[in-house]
């Protein structure tokens, strides 16, 4: 079942690799954001708009894509978009000592199941509880260091930017 | 066909298979019992991890702002400083091959990002101000331990108080405008972090907008008397006061700014006339003009 599992989404990046490498395509790493489903059930005290549902749903998505490349290529140019302050902060620390110890870190996302927990009265703040479903591959060049299908936690804090949601932290935790 | 000798090879090949396996989990067993990490760190706080066997091997630690390779020593504690286990989060620590998790949690809480808005509110209006404060320790971990804040405002001398304890590293409030104008101190507070902001509480709108009318060179001079709101407090400069003159000729209308407290505006003479004044939702007072009587 986890070889299956592993094989497809093996055959999945290799798909996107090839589509990828072709001139033209860059559009798709848009359509190859993760699935994000958000529930704003739980939101309070300010209940969230369904046009505010969907923007942080494509928004975390996009950020969580611009993390998985950042932290796979070693790039800090791709986090400014949707990282800011604390976030941005760590995850460009991670970045410049994964690129001094000659490593990077592969995650394949299989998506988050989220759950707004608090969205601040005027409205600028929203504080997400996510379990993101990974397999994260810590790579040393081409040799793998440590490889798991892991659920983890997160606590991520949003902030309203001019025209989307930029994320001022993420945390895993142990649990919610 | 003789089946013996293939029952044999079948029944070697299970146990062959079953040996493999407890070898497997021997392996996995004792590689398992090398690094032996606690499931949390607090931030800051520095871990030793016990190895066993001799030689060097490589260590990994790949965590939130963090991403190390260092040769360490078998048979020694291997140490993993302060300064690399600051952040709260998730970190993988492998030693050649063997590798474990285990989360950085946030230390107490040190500062506080406060969100207070608006930042100009009208005089003596419920739940107008809102406060929001994320607690965070001195690395910079947002605090999910549940903690006491305290949201106060004052202004002219007067204190509003209020408590909240942190639900996922966030409390929040809302709190009433005071009902005179000023520069209001909104601070939050827990333990010794402290964050002040300041909201501007400006005059609400007029309560009663009265005015009265005289006959002027040019036509007719219409003037209120000083605009306040109804806390006492007076409608700033620059608000727009509409006085409007309806006669048999028409509907003449001028909107005029307060100016030091009053509003005045000239209209067309006329000899019968009735003439009104407001200001945003209020309206004042009418005057049937008959010439001057």
């Amino acid at each position: 079942m986890k070889f299956g599992l592993r094989f497809a989404v093996a055959i999945a990046a290799l798909g996107l690799l090839i589509l990828a490498s072709r001139p033209g395509v860059l559009v798709l790493a848009a359509a190859s954001a993760p699935a994000i489903a958000i529930n704003i059930d739980h939101a309070a005290p300010r209940e969230v708009e369904e046009t505010t549902q969907k923007a942080l749903a494509r928004d975390y998505a996009t950020a969580w894509q611009a993390m998985t490349e950042a932290l796979d290529q070693n790039r800090v140019d791709l986090l400014s978009s949707n990282f800011i302050g604390t976030a941005n902060e760590k995850l460009s620390a991670t970045i410049q000592q994964q690129t001094k110890a000659g490593l990077h870190q592969h995650i394949t996302d299989q998506g988050h199941t989220v759950d707004a927990v608090f969205y601040s009265p005027e409205g600028s703040a929203i504080e997400l509880h996510d379990t993101a479903h990974l397999q994260i591959d810590v790579m040393e060049g081409g040799k793998v260091i440590h490889s798991e299908d892991a659920s983890v936690h997160y606590v991520a804090l949003l902030t309203a930017a001019e025209n989307s949601w930029k994320i001022r932290v993420l945390e895993a935790v142990p649990a919610f | 066909m003789n089946k013996a000798p293939m029952e044999g090879a079948v029944k070697f090949g299970g146990v062959m298979t079953i040996a493999l396996l407890l070898m497997c989990c021997f392996v996995i067993a004792t590689h398992a019992a090398e690094l032996n990490v606690p499931a949390t760190v607090a931030a800051g706080s520095g871990l030793t991890i016990p190895s066993t066997g001799s030689g060097s091997a490589t260590l990994y630690l790949v965590g939130p702002g963090t991403a190390i390779k260092r040769t360490v020593q078998r048979g020694q504690g291997i140490q993993l400083s302060a300064e690399e286990l600051q952040n709260a989060g998730r970190y993988v620590v492998s030693l050649d091959g063997d590798s474990a998790t285990f989360f950085v949690t946030a230390g107490p809480a040190q500062s506080i990002a406060f969100l207070a808005r608006p930042s100009r509110v009208p005089a003596d209006t419920p739940n107008v101000v809102s406060g929001t404060a994320f607690l965070f320790d001195q690395y910079q971990n947002l605090v999910l331990q549940p903690q006491p804040v305290k949201f106060e405002l004052t202004v002219n001398g007067q204190t509003v108080s209020r408590s909240a304890t942190t639900k996922n590293g966030v409390a929040f409030t809302k709190l009433d405008s005071s009902k005179k104008e000023g520069a209001a101190q909104f601070v939050a507070s827990s333990g010794a972090a402290s964050v002040r902001r300041v909201v501007q509480v400006v005059a609400s709108d007029p309560c009663s907008l009265r005015m009265t009318a005289t006959r002027d060179k040019n036509g007719i001079l219409a003037r209120t008397d000083p605009i306040h709101d109804c806390a006492g407090n007076p409608v700033p400069d620059g608000t727009i006061v509409t006085f409007t003159s309806t006669d048999a000729k028409g509907k003449s209308t001028v909107d005029a700014r307060i100016k030091q407290g009053i509003a005045e505006a000239e209209l067309p003479a006329s000899n019968n006339a009735t003439i009104s004044v407001a200001s945003g939702v209020v309206v004042g007072n009418e005057i049937q003009w008959r010439g001057g009587q």
